[in-house]
């Protein structure tokens, strides 16, 4: 990435940190009070942004999982920043669903309280288990990097890459074996870890048989493959920015076109068979998701400028790295849409007849607009993980330590 | 004139699930299986059990445990409302107690889902799972909010809180601290069947404030209650009932 666009990109970030700064004031002072969710529809636009950054986490780990375990070299420069996107992306998602919640300083309760039958709970054992995978991993990958930045005594902040190092100052090549087979062993780990990561995200809302339209086996195939595309494009785009190389970026796009197509017949599998049930709760989301007031997210946003377009662009000029990028770009930037209209249909419906005209006030309402606040808290959110990730590609040699990792995998 | 039998003189059913609840209360705690039923026919949709409830509890706006659901039957001139009285249909085998992660919420002995507001992480998703919409979340809204302030104790928006929702009510037996300093605010919160009633022989504030004696409640295994001969009625149902959920709410058509 050339100067000024990360200066750019930094300028960006601090401008959405300084802007979001707002809506976290008023998350952390009045609590969930200015927010538009209610009980009816309690999960709103923050749990969709979490999903979003569970799909980008899916894309890193898609090329960590081909890098390291099928040993793709053609990816292998990709493998630390790809390892680094992951836990950037957790980072997102664990600090917007902790907003989220009504008690974030409770989340101890995990610990010493568990419900070993909740989804809930599994979905967080798994994230806790991602984190204990992909730091020690990245570090392992780095750290011969590491060592090399803090023996370098011109290089500004050296004696933090030394500390890093744990005061480690060469680097044998027993060390380096020793890196590879831990990484080696840690991929391994990842690639069941990380499957039933994404697909448990999608279980819990597929075990809830009161949500017609969620209550289904093909729910978390369609979150693996939702989270794989918007992750791959996510990663194909990082690979354009930081990597342009065409034998590189070519493939990627073949893959991304691929999921793409799988993603949109499982979707179309979803409206045929939600459809052709006539249960009264599934068309009446699936109506809502096609011919709702938010018809436009889903046909406009998601169907044209998501997966249209891009489709043609990745077939139309597979050889050309910028148009493959720029459907990776359009694919990422409309995912949010994908991501509310799994979530929020099945819950805009009345689950019982006659609790509309019952008791009135707006927490116990379906319907439900993200207001200000919620977007400025995602903002903040978004714009941290921006700045990490950035900052993160600067100051630590994720990039530097891909090169020469063919021979690693 | 003939005497009929329904023109004599007639217990009140409040009377007689006072001396129900007196008996559950002598068994052993753990014998007791609480139930409710509520007889749609008698229900008049005057919403004193929603009220009773809210004033019961201090429930604060957006807070709701027990409504009345509205809905309108029949083609004219043949046009019916019916009232469907909804409160925590506290199930046997309740989604929502499966759906907490950390185990806030439970089936108590005596058959009743209740939660522990000092456990709840304020997740939300057993208001997602549960098939009732039973139960709300209290994102912390005051009915004083818009209150114009005054100097002094007597008027303003600090007195009239003062004088009410600033103190939240006992529920479970409990003292909670003054609203806007923690649980309940944030947390899920339901119907309980009104437990700190019942602990000192107090039928449930819906049940009591009923004007039609339409919600029966008891204990659904003592043969001599109210509420398990209504449960045998032919008039009996479930909502829901193809979810699995065996709700101890009952209703009579």
């Amino acid at each position: 990435m050339s100067d000024k666009w990360f200066k750019n990109l930094i300028i960006v970030a601090v401008i959405g940190l300084v802007v979001g700064a707002w809506g976290m004031f008023q998350r952390l002072t009045y609590g969930h009070m200015g927010m538009n969710y209610g009980s009816f529809v309690p999960w709103g636009l923050w749990v969709a942004f979490d999903l979003f950054f569970l799909g980008l986490t899916a894309g890193a780990f898609l090329i960590t999982i081909l890098t390291y375990v099928f040993r793709i070299k053609l990816l292998a420069n990709l493998g630390p920043l790809a390892v680094f996107t992951v836990l950037v992306t957790l980072m997102a998602e664990f600090l917007i669903i902790s907003l989220d919640l009504g008690h974030p300083l409770r989340t101890y309760r995990f610990l010493i309280s568990p419900n070993i039958g909740s989804m809930l709970f599994w979905l967080v054992v798994f994230i806790t288990a991602m984190w204990i995978i992909y730091v020690p991993w990245l570090y392992f990958l780095l750290r011969e990097q590491l060592i090399t930045w803090g023996n370098d005594a011109t290089r500004t902040g050296h004696k933090v890459y030394r500390f890093l190092a744990f005061g480690k100052t060469d680097y044998t090549l027993e060390d380096r074996q020793q890196d590879h087979r831990r990484t080696r062993l840690l991929s391994f780990i990842s690639l069941p870890i990380g499957i039933i990561f994404f697909g448990a995200h999608g279980a819990i809302f597929a075990i809830l048989n009161n949500r017609p339209l969620w209550n289904s086996a093909l729910l978390p195939l369609i979150f693996i493959m939702a989270a794989l595309l918007s992750g791959g494009a996510l990663i194909t785009f990082l690979a354009y920015v930081y990597q342009p190389d065409e034998k590189l970026i070519h493939p990627l796009g073949h893959v991304v076109l691929l999921i793409l197509l799988i993603f949109l017949f499982l979707e179309a599998l979803q409206f045929f068979v939600g459809y052709q049930s006539k249960v009264t709760g599934i068309v009446t989301s699936l109506n809502l998701i096609a011919f709702g007031s938010y018809w436009w997210a889903f046909w406009i946003v998601h169907l044209v400028i998501g997966s249209a377009i891009p489709a043609y662009l990745l077939i139309r000029y597979p050889e050309n790295s910028k148009m493959v990028a720029t459907a990776c770009f359009l694919i990422i930037v409309t995912f949010l849409a994908v991501r509310l209209n799994y979530l929020i249909p099945d819950m805009a419906v009345y689950k019982l007849e006659g609790l509309q005209n019952t008791f009135f006030h707006q927490r116990l309402r379906t319907e439900y607009v993200p207001n200000l606040n919620e977007w400025l808290v995602s903002i903040w959110v978004i714009s941290l993980g921006l700045l990490a990730f950035l900052l993160g590609t600067r100051w630590l040699p994720v990039i530097q330590a891909g090169k020469g990792e063919e021979e690693h995998v | 004139m003939a005497l009929v039998a329904r023109d004599l003189p007639q217990e009140d059913p409040l009377v007689r699930m006072q001396r129900d609840l007196k008996r559950a209360l002598q068994k052993n705690p753990t014998d007791i299986k609480w139930g409710m039923v509520i007889d749609i026919a008698k229900c008049i949709g005057c919403h004193a059990c929603t009220i009773g409830c809210v004033a019961e509890n201090k429930l604060p706006p957006g807070v709701v445990y027990r409504v009345v659901l509205e809905e309108e039957t029949g083609h004219y001139p043949q046009v019916r409302r019916r009232f469907v009285p909804r409160p925590c249909l506290h199930c046997q085998n309740p989604p929502c107690v499966k759906a907490c992660p950390v185990t806030a919420t439970w089936k108590t002995e005596q058959g009743t889902v209740v939660i522990d507001y000092n456990k709840c992480i304020g997740c939300r998703y057993c208001l997602v799972a549960c098939p009732y919409a039973a139960r709300t979340s209290d994102f912390g809204e005051w009915y004083t909010a818009e209150t114009a302030e005054l100097p002094g104790k007597l008027y303003g928006q600090k007195a009239a809180a003062n004088g009410y929702e600033a103190h939240p009510a006992t529920e479970y037996g409990n003292k909670w601290p003054d609203r806007g300093h923690g649980s309940p605010v944030g947390n899920a919160r339901k119907c309980h069947f009104c437990l700190h009633r019942l602990k000192i022989g107090m039928l449930p504030a819906c049940t009591t404030s009923c004007i039609g004696r339409a919600t029966i409640f008891g204990d659904r295994t003592d043969p001599q209650s109210l509420v398990f001969e209504m449960i045998g009625s032919p008039r009996v149902f479930r909502l829901k009932e193809e979810l699995g959920t065996l709700p101890s709410v009952y209703y009579l058509k």
